[in-house]
């Protein structure tokens, strides 16, 4: 089909027209020139040192990008002044008292600023406000540091070498320690002494044992006394009687002590009397004597032909009421 | 004897005399060979004066007061309009092979998002470019070669010169001109459905939202890859357009010229867009340094 000229003029003017549309897009977003479209408002810090940022460097509030650094110029002696430019709809989330800090996009990527922090009673960020800066550790201070301690590091080891060294000689405690071989010797001994004990210390525990279960054995008495509530309650009673006859006991000889204290009493007369005491021990002999002398006449008596029959006829009467074999 | 074979008008010919011996006697040899080295430096010197010759007739006729417009608005409709949906199948599928093939890579280093932006930095700086110029070397090119070739070998342009129609500014002029301006418009499709095919093959194997894609692909690209990509391809243009048109204005005068013409069309001109982009990128190089 043959196209008119016409018709092939508005076809490659389209297709002109498509590709330019297509370049400009791509240099917009390239350029990231959008942004030129949105209303801006500039604000400052002040840092020491600005570590390598850019102008074209991003600004991050919360991890959201909302301007770009649009310049730097040193302030001062050695400051470098920071502007920025911020997207006004970031605006009222940036109060007065937010802080700026230098930060990198990713372990190694471009130089960031990251605004944070901020009160909310604080008033919001105006265009040409001042931002005060936090610094930040990089990378040269984390090197500085790891240097310092390096050589406290060396210190302490150039020191813990001498020690090692005087311990290795044997000077000083520890090393006379380590040195002495009678420590061992008596260490050695001591470790000894104490397994035999151990060892009677385990044949004491087994004979506590045998004897513990002997005695919970069953019929027992410590087993029936902590088992039957019947013996229990005898063993009570008995306790009981025994508290009440000591208890007579103690008044009775509190009586008998009074009583002997008194010299008229029987008792005070026979423990404390001495002619008292000899005669009635001379009376005593003298029963002894005439139950003696009793003793003869009563058994002649028996043999007297008056009484010798009836004696007789008692003891028919004692065999014939013993019971037959 | 011996007869040496000239193959065009060399001025050295005429200062060093035929050499006729049987004999072949090394020294003789040695000469032969000598004498035929120096003739093809002088084919090559010959060649190059007639292409500067060429560029500087085409330059003149460019911004002469009769510009051949209505010829330039048809060249570039074959040229650009009816490349298109190669370019686009072309471009298409140039970035959906690309992410499949990346991916796999980049899944070892759980460095998948990094992939919209490989990719769109790979394809707007080189891939697009330069297969896109490849393409049209090979459409174009060949086209031009195989059109002015027949025109010469019919003798269509003689005629033209006779009804006093210039044909460089005719024939030449607007070819090279709308070679120059189409493909970089191809090369800027390639691109856009490369970046759009680059998007569906993340989607074979994952989920990205297109707003996310485009945001990943276009984080890693900046104005040291698009402007250079961009400036670069107008080169690749005017190379295929010039190749194209000096191998068929200057085909022989049988058939088979019309086909030699084409085809050494296409080889020359996508080593000459090898050879562009090289320089491109030394260019680069310096200017980001």
């Amino acid at each position: 089909m043959i196209e008119s000229p016409n018709k092939r003029a508005v076809i490659v003017g389209v297709f002109v027209f498509t590709g330019l549309v297509f370049l400009l897009a791509g240099i917009l977003i390239v350029g990231n020139l959008r942004e030129t479209f949105k209303r801006k408002m500039e604000v400052v810090s002040l840092f020491e040192d600005v570590a390598g940022l850019q102008k074209g460097n991003n600004i991050w509030l919360s991890g959201v990008k909302i301007g770009t650094v649009d310049k730097l110029n040193f302030y001062g002696k050695s400051q470098v002044e920071v502007r920025m430019s911020i997207d006004t709809k970031a605006q009222q989330f940036i109060p007065k008292d937010s802080k700026v800090k230098i930060s990198n996009d990713g372990l190694i990527g471009n130089k960031i600023l990251i605004i944070y922090g901020g009160t909310e009673k604080s008033l919001v960020v105006q265009d040409g406000d001042t931002l005060g800066v936090e610094k930040t550790f990089t990378s040269e201070d984390m090197i500085n540091t790891l240097q310092e301690n390096n050589k406290n590091l060396l210190a302490i080891t150039t020191d813990f070498k001498t020690i090692n060294k005087k311990i290795a000689l044997g000077e000083g405690t520890i090393g006379k320690l380590l040195s002495d071989t009678s420590v061992y010797t008596n260490i050695n001994a001591a470790t000894k002494s104490l397994q035999a004990a151990t060892i009677k210390a385990q044949q004491l525990i087994g004979s506590l044992a045998t004897f513990s279960s002997n005695l919970n054995k069953k019929g027992s008495l410590a087993n029936e006394l902590t088992t039957d509530t019947v013996v229990f309650k005898s063993v009570k009673a008995s306790v009981f009687q025994l508290q009440q006859m000591a208890d007579t006991a103690s008044v009775f000889v509190a009586n008998l002590k009074q009583a002997s204290k008194n010299p008229n009493s029987a008792i005070g007369v026979l423990l404390h009397d001495e002619e008292a005491g000899a005669f009635l021990k001379k009376s005593l002999k003298n029963l002894e004597s005439s139950s003696k002398k009793l003793d003869e006449d009563l058994e002649a008596a028996q043999h007297n032909f008056l009484l010798r029959g009836y004696f007789k006829k008692k003891a028919k009467i004692a065999e014939s009421s013993l019971p037959e074999k | 004897m011996t007869q040496t074979k000239v193959k065009k008008f060399n001025p050295v010919i005429k200062v060093i005399p035929n050499v006729r011996d049987a004999t072949k006697h090394s020294i003789t040899r040695l000469s032969e060979k000598t004498i035929e080295k120096t003739q093809d430096v002088g084919n090559f010197l010959t060649v190059f004066a007639d292409v500067v010759l060429f560029i500087w007739l085409i330059i003149k006729e460019t911004f002469s007061r009769k510009f051949e417009f209505k010829e330039f608005l048809r060249q570039c409709y074959h040229t650009g309009y009816k490349t298109l949906p190669l370019i686009s199948i072309t471009g298409a599928i140039m970035g959906l092979v690309l992410t499949i093939q990346s991916r796999p890579a980049l899944l070892k280093f759980g460095a998948v998002t990094m992939l919209p932006g490989m990719v769109a930095v790979s394809l707007i700086r080189e891939m697009g470019p330069v297969i896109t110029a490849l393409i049209c070397a090979g459409k174009i090119g060949s086209g031009m070669g195989a059109e002015l070739g027949s025109m010469k070998v019919t003798e269509q342009i003689e005629a033209m010169e006779v009804s006093s129609t210039n044909p460089i500014r005719f024939l030449v002029v607007t070819r090279v001109l709308a070679a120059t301006i189409m493909i970089p418009m191809l090369i800027l499709y390639a691109d856009a459905l490369g970046i759009l095919g680059c998007w569906a093959g993340a989607n074979l194997k994952g989920d990205v939202s297109f707003t996310l894609f485009f945001s990943q692909a276009f984080s890693h690209i900046g104005f040291i890859d698009f402007i250079p990509a961009f400036i670069k391809s107008f080169f690749f243009g005017a190379v295929i357009g010039l190749v194209g048109c000096y191998k068929g204005y200057h085909a022989g005068r049988g058939t088979e010229s019309v086909g030699v013409a084409a085809n050494s069309a296409v080889v020359l001109a996508s080593l000459l867009v090898i050879i562009t982009d090289m320089i491109a990128v030394q260019i680069t190089d310096m200017l980001v340094l």
